[in-house]
């Protein structure tokens, strides 16, 4: 085996097919970009699910004055409320699943709002009669939340007892299709590279038809022959997703870390070591794919 | 060395067989022309023994190789111990002389050290020591079959095709490739050559094996073109 001329056999042939090579170059980095772009936005999703799923937390709200009339035909809940709602949260059959929970009243409710609705002008016409007195609970397992759910529905006296999940729930899901269709996106463009280095290959084969028989006639084995061909889909593959890796990099460093951290101060985002750690993958993708096909084209191309 | 046996080949479409029954043994060191009109069969009969085309029946064993159940892996391998000419030369465009042959070695593997040993050898041998860096394009027909000679016995095949060699030379310059062919005869190498040439293979007297319709018509040793015509 003479490496230096399998070698220079694959230049000859990227110079001849240059202009091909570039579009599959092109091709493989976009598609891969997207790949990336997609792993890395469910690992982003992976990670913001544990971190709020951890704080979300069980309301249990109390009627108020203002609260609607059909829900809360006796108006304010009494203390006896209160004493039954305690009650239950200690009893044998909810406490296993309960971490901790608090009581938060009109005063405290207000203090809150008043804190996170500090620059919104909602903030001067509320009143502290007007918040619900909340039980917040916070569970061991969140997804026992329908339990706990199910046990205070209906219950005369609370407004509304709410899953914190509900309302992630839905941002997750919104990410979570924005990722798929970044993967679906991927999938076709990956699948449109494969396409690409096939024809690519082919022609590059015709174009250097007569060293092809000239190689099958003094006896090259099939693998020299189709080495120089596999290798020049390689080459492409590999700068492709070289190239993916780049832009998934710059994406991370420049929005991500610059822009979306700086926004969102407590929100972890991901970082350089998770898009260092999507490299090999990308890379191996883009190699594996190239490889794959060109091989397969070149095989049917060439028989012995 | 060459054992055909029973030979049938019918091509897919084709009203007639190309090869019908052809039986032949050629030993080594042998020199054949193997001669009959265009479509007789001389060209397909080369393929079988290349390996590039397999019998519809018979068997054929070149080289101690059963080619009809060698597997594929094996036919490159099998390839070494043959050389090949053709009318067209086939020489790459982009090479020159030196490279064309050392090409040929270069995809089999072949040392370095051994190509810059070798090339200049066989340049010597078919007198073209002096045009090692002439592309092609610079070269005359004949010094273009003379590279492509070079090239298909530097690896020293025990077997030399020739598929109408002198075809497109003139008398004088086939009488030199004729030359140069007896010389590589004389140190042991089996030739078959295909030709229609008649003055080359009437002065010759070798072997002559002569197809018709696909059949062996006529084998003599010592013998002209045809007789009767």
């Amino acid at each position: 085996m003479r490496f230096s001329f399998v070698f220079s056999e694959m230049g000859i042939a990227i110079k001849r097919n240059l202009s091909m090579i570039i579009s599959v170059i092109l091709v493989t980095f976009i598609s891969l970009t997207f790949v990336g772009t997609a792993g890395l936005m469910q690992q982003q999703i992976g990670s913001m699910k544990t971190y709020w799923y951890d704080k979300a937390q069980v309301a249990v709200y109390l009627c108020t004055k203002t609260s609607p009339k059909d829900i809360c035909p006796q108006g304010e809940a009494s203390k006896d409320v209160q004493k039954t709602v305690k009650l239950r949260l200690k009893s044998n059959t909810l406490e296993p699943y309960i971490d901790k929970y608090y009581f938060e009243n009109h005063a405290k409710a207000y203090k809150t709002f008043q804190k996170e609705f500090k620059d919104n002008a909602v903030a001067k016409y509320v009143t502290p009669a007007q918040l619900n007195e909340t039980f917040w609970i916070n569970l061991k397992d969140p997804n026992k939340a329908p339990i706990i759910i199910e046990s205070f529905s209906g219950l005369s006296g609370i407004e509304e007892v709410k899953d914190q999940r509900s309302y992630l729930d839905q941002i997750f899901s919104m990410l979570n299709i924005a990722s798929l269709a970044a993967i679906s996106i991927a999938g076709l463009m990956l699948f449109s590279a494969v396409l690409l280095i096939s024809t690519t290959i082919r022609l590059s084969a015709v174009m250097r038809r007569r060293e092809i028989g000239i190689m099958r006639l003094v006896g090259a084995s099939n693998f020299y022959i189709q080495l120089p061909f596999i290798l020049e889909g390689v080459v492409a593959g590999v700068i492709g997703s070289l190239l993916a890796g780049g832009a998934i990099f710059a994406l991370v460093q420049f929005f991500v870390q610059g822009f979306l951290a700086q926004q969102l101060p407590f929100t972890s985002f991901v970082g350089i070591p998770d898009a260092l750690a999507l490299l090999p993958g990308l890379v191996l993708v883009g190699a594996g794919l190239a490889a794959i096909a060109a091989a397969s084209s070149i095989r049917r191309y060439l028989r012995v | 060395m060459i054992s055909i046996s029973q030979v049938t080949k019918a091509y897919r479409g084709a009203p007639r067989s190309a090869l019908d029954d052809v039986s032949l043994e050629i030993d080594k060191g042998e020199f054949v022309f193997l001669v009959g009109a265009s479509g007789s069969g001389k060209s397909s009969l080369m393929r079988m023994i290349l390996r590039e085309d397999l019998p519809t029946a018979g068997s054929i064993h070149v080289l101690g190789e059963n080619l009809v159940g060698i597997p594929n892996r094996r036919v490159p391998h099998f390839r070494r111990k043959l050389g090949v000419v053709f009318q067209d030369f086939r020489l790459l465009p982009n090479k020159t002389a030196a490279q064309n042959v050392a090409f040929s070695l270069e995809v089999i593997g072949k040392s370095a050290g051994f190509i810059s040993e070798a090339v200049p050898d066989v340049l010597r041998l078919v007198g073209l020591e002096d045009k090692a860096n002439s592309l092609p394009s610079e070269l005359s027909g004949g010094e273009q079959q003379r590279i492509a000679l070079a090239r298909a016995i530097v690896n020293k095949p025990a077997i030399l095709l020739a598929d109408e060699p002198t075809g497109n030379l003139d008398p004088a310059t086939s009488e030199g490739i004729m030359a140069l062919l007896e010389r590589i005869n004389l140190t042991g190498t089996t030739i078959v050559m295909a030709t229609h040439d008649r003055g080359i293979v009437d002065r010759g007297r070798k072997r002559v094996i002569e197809l018709s319709l696909g059949k062996v018509i006529r084998d003599e040793r010592g013998s002209g073109y045809g007789l009767e015509r």
